[in-house]
């Protein structure tokens, strides 16, 4: 019994987990847009985070070595320091934006500016990350995070023509009013919001930090198969709302509110109570993520102790760069930089920086050195090639739509 | 983890099997990279004889030119401190097995020392290897066989070296996916293992002659 309760707090956990500010602001945008015209992106990102992090997952749990780990020892002391130094800009960039996102959530309860309410996250993230139990971490914001279930309410509240839905989803149907290079732009964007490294980083560190073994590997895929496609679906959940709501009035979504206007048009004050709790609860569950997570791969990379699994004496390095990381962060905020530009900008980079992670840890789950009789099977190898390719193909392709479209105008 | 995977008992590649692996010690808490490791010439040949670890043997690693000038650099931070262009140590006979990590065989607290001689083998692997005056290669890794207890250097796998050299897959005709396989062994074809006996290292040349 113990161990289905475990499976299913594992489940709920993934799903509230998965949404965070990237695929928030991405989704709702390309919601307003687009319409479901690019479902078929969030799906396919949706596949290659499965596949990726139950390699991941599988690689931590046969031989607890955890991303960074892996990416120094398959490619070496220079290679991997390029990839380290990569890989760790864009995950400050969105530790930043997670950051931003828990103060825009705040925002819209207290009407304080965000700018003035940053430094207290900051404060509160850093405590947690120092003082807080790691299951605490991952499941309290997993769980308070699934309130964005409002938002298939909120499409279910306003009585779409779901053959409609269906029909542009299916056909990747661009509607008229808009250039095929801003629908690339938006497709590469979602995709990199659904596939954010960090996210691979925290789930194979978080494997070592619970001490995976071998016999743990069904419990972790139960929580990948099933959990992160339900959390996939918020995403769609977001997309539709925004369309059905947003879409008529053209509205171009540029901050957190006009995310969460859906909810409110369609159920009213409690649906917005409720979906600004989801908010707070993703971004600042992110944010804790994403604050380890370059905590994680700087230590991995150089070999010192890391994680929560020791006392913070006993990993000092590791706290001190989580501590400096969370102040570059808020010092960046302090500026006054809007925090949903951040999050555009950073699952771009997100998008560009996928294939330095992917890459080693496709390598690694293949090499029985490490894995023995739990290397790849066909299948995942199969998809794990043309995962690779499309990796590769939206890493390259990134930046250059980025400049011509202008970041999506 | 169990002990019965011990790396060090059967023969084993240097750098794909314990180079750049975490070192962790008898009460399971990290102890650092096995940034490099020392090479001695002994009357049986070069062995392996110490781990090197920490920022100087890091540092030595990111590469000829580049990596000399950042240890210089890496001194110069403070030039009170005596040998810190000297790579800390851990002599091998402290390791007590390897699995996909090196496991100490004591706590890691003090574990280092500053007493380190002979030769690195980041500075083997890279070299030219020349064949009567032409180049055929570099070195890219090295082939150890334990005796009795010392782990000796017996052959070099000399390659064309550059990206992919640590992936390990021409060094593996099984190794999937399929694709990274053909790509990887196509670009690094020609890949072969010279025995030590046959070549004369050139450490300050930075040669091998065959």
């Amino acid at each position: 019994m113990k161990k289905y309760i475990q499976v299913a707090l594992g489940i709920l956990t993934a799903i509230g987990g998965f949404v965070d500010i990237g695929d928030l602001v991405t989704n709702a945008q390309v919601g307003a847009r687009f319409g479901t015209s690019l479902v078929w992106s969030t799906l396919v990102g949706l596949v290659g985070i499965c596949l990726f992090a139950e390699m991941s997952g599988r690689v931590a749990a046969v031989s607890g070595r955890a991303t960074f780990d892996l990416v120094r020892e398959r490619l070496g002391p220079r290679f991997g320091m390029l990839n380290l130094v990569g890989s760790m800009l864009v995950t400050l960039l969105t530790y930043i934006a997670e950051i931003g996102g828990v103060a825009l959530s705040l925002e819209l309860v207290s009407s304080v500016q965000h700018v003035l309410i940053v430094p207290f996250v900051a404060l509160v993230v850093w405590l947690v990350l120092w003082r807080a139990k790691f299951n605490l971490i991952e499941n309290a914001f997993g769980i308070l995070g699934l309130a964005l279930i409002v938002f298939a309410v909120a499409v279910w509240q306003l009585a779409p023509d779901w053959g409609s839905l269906a029909h542009q989803a299916a056909t990747a149907a661009k509607p008229h009013d808009e250039l095929w290079s801003t629908y690339w732009y938006y497709a590469v964007a979602l995709f990199g919001a659904a596939m954010t490294p960090y996210e691979v980083f925290f789930f194979s560190s978080g494997g070592v930090e619970e001490k995976w073994s071998t016999e743990d590997i069904g419990v972790m895929r139960a929580n990948v198969f099933i959990g992160f496609p339900l959390g996939g679906l918020l995403s769609i959940a977001i997309v539709a709302a925004a369309w059905l709501t947003l879409g008529p009035l053209g509205v171009s979504v540029g901050s957190l509110d006009q995310v969460g206007l859906p909810v409110a048009v369609a159920m009213g004050k409690i649906g917005l109570a409720i979906v600004i709790v989801g908010f707070f609860a993703a971004t600042f569950g992110a944010a804790c993520e994403t604050g380890l997570s370059v905590g994680y791969s700087i230590s991995q990379y150089l070999g010192t102790q890391w994680g929560k699994f020791v006392r913070p004496d006993k990993a000092t390095f590791f706290h001190l760069v989580v501590g400096l990381s969370t102040v570059i962060a808020a010092g960046v905020l302090l500026t006054g930089v809007d925090p949903i530009k951040v999050t555009e900008v950073s699952v771009v980079f997100s998008a560009v920086a996928l294939p330095l992670t992917y890459f080693p840890i496709l390598v690694v789950a293949n090499d029985p050195d490490y894995m023995g009789e739990h290397v790849n099977g066909p299948v995942a190898n199969a998809l794990g090639t043309v995962m690779l390719v499309l990796v590769l193909v939206a890493s390259i392709a990134a930046i250059p739509l980025m400049i011509w479209t202008g970041m999506g105008r | 983890m169990s002990q019965t995977t011990n790396r060090l008992a059967d023969p084993f590649d240097a750098v794909l099997h314990l180079l750049d692996r975490q070192l962790i010690d008898v009460d399971g808490l990290l102890a650092g990279k096995v940034d490099d490791l020392e090479l001695t010439e002994g009357p049986d040949g070069w062995r392996i004889t110490a781990v090197l670890t920490g920022t100087t043997a890091l540092l030595h690693r990111l590469g000829g030119r580049i990596g000399n000038r950042l240890v210089e650099l890496h001194a110069q931070l403070r030039v009170t401190e005596p040998d810190r262009d000297v790579p800390w140590r851990i002599p091998i006979t402290q390791v007590s097995y390897v699995d996909s990590a090196v496991h100490l065989d004591r706590a890691r607290k003090g574990v280092l020392h500053h007493n380190h001689v002979g030769r690195r083998l980041g500075r083997l692997t890279g070299m030219r290897v020349l064949e009567s005056g032409r180049c055929v290669g570099r070195v890219i890794d090295v082939h150890v066989v334990p005796a009795s207890g010392r782990l000796v250097l017996e052959s070099l796998v000399v390659g064309r070296g550059g990206p992919g050299s640590y992936l390990g897959y021409d060094r593996n005709e099984e190794k999937g996916p399929w694709l990274v396989r053909a790509i990887v062994r196509a670009w690094h074809r020609g890949t072969r293992t010279v025995p030590l006996s046959r070549a004369a290292i050139d450490w300050d040349a930075r040669e091998v002659n065959l």
